[in-house]
């Protein structure tokens, strides 16, 4: 793997897009005109290879207001998104306020489909405000901070997490801070010996 | 009658495997490990395509998770 990793910059060249990718890509691109976000979960360590797919990507965004969210609705559904818990705008709106996600896909299709949240956790803020970003040759993705998302993904516990959060480590053993991820680990109460996360 | 699966066991097996993939990302260019990924998903998703479930049963399914 060819990676350049400077800050919060991460730059992928020649990585060849899946249809994931590209369906990321499309959405975050409509997303960023309306609001902050960021990629977490699953998602992160598929960009970097791992070898599995996914039927939603999840990502949080900042507090909007409702007719900010009107008008981001509005450009979806004229590029042939839809949303697939309510056609109404002021109805998926409160369920983001309540803290509930709403999940949108492609027109006449399920799956994948993106999970959208309102930040609410301090993680979830910390995320947000410190996100990463991978870069490959005409696009940018905002990742949730590695240093945070591996003890998210022990945290979480199942067989597919604790694969992801191996795998990151993996990947990038060399570049992570190994500070903030034992902060992190420590915050989160989860330890990475028994699967080779040792900081 | 105890399970004969042994979970501990398949995530170690699983996590193997993982550190084996990885190793051979970090050793080939982008271009080919991100092809066969891309393969691999487009394949993914193409059979998403065939999912019959409307959104309703799909929401349901999820919550009962």
């Amino acid at each position: 793997m060819d990676f350049e990793y400077k800050g919060k910059n991460i730059s992928l060249k020649n990585k060849v897009l899946s249809k994931l990718d590209l369906f990321v890509i499309d959405f975050v691109n409509i997303l960023t005109k309306y609001a902050d976000y960021v990629v977490v979960s699953g998602y992160v360590s598929i960009i970097f290879g791992r070898s599995r797919g996914t039927e939603d990507i999840d990502i949080l965004i900042n507090k909007i207001d409702m007719e900010t969210f009107i008008k981001f609705n509005r450009e979806l559904i004229g590029k042939q998104y839809w949303f697939l818990n309510a056609d109404n705008p002021g109805e998926l709106y409160g369920m983001l306020h309540d803290g509930l996600a709403v999940r949108i896909a492609i027109k006449e299709t399920v799956i994948p489909n993106i999970e959208l949240k309102f930040v609410k956790s301090d993680l979830d803020k910390i995320s947000l405000r410190e996100h990463m970003i991978v870069e490959t040759e005409e696009n940018s993705i905002n990742i949730s901070p590695l240093e945070l998302q591996i003890p998210f993904k022990l945290f979480l516990g199942s067989d597919k997490d604790i694969e992801d959060a191996v795998y990151l480590y993996d990947i990038f053993s060399n570049q992570l801070d190994k500070v903030k991820l034992k902060q992190y680990m420590s915050i989160l109460k989860v330890k990475g010996t028994d699967y080779g996360i040792d900081v | 009658m105890g399970s004969m699966f042994d979970k501990k066991q398949n995530l170690a097996e699983r996590l193997k495997f993982v550190h084996f993939y990885s190793q051979w990302v970090i050793s080939v260019p982008n271009e080919v490990w991100s092809k066969q990924q891309a393969d691999f998903i487009d394949s993914l998703f193409e059979n998403a395509r065939n999912f019959q479930l409307d959104s309703k049963k799909y929401l349901k399914s999820i919550n009962r998770r």
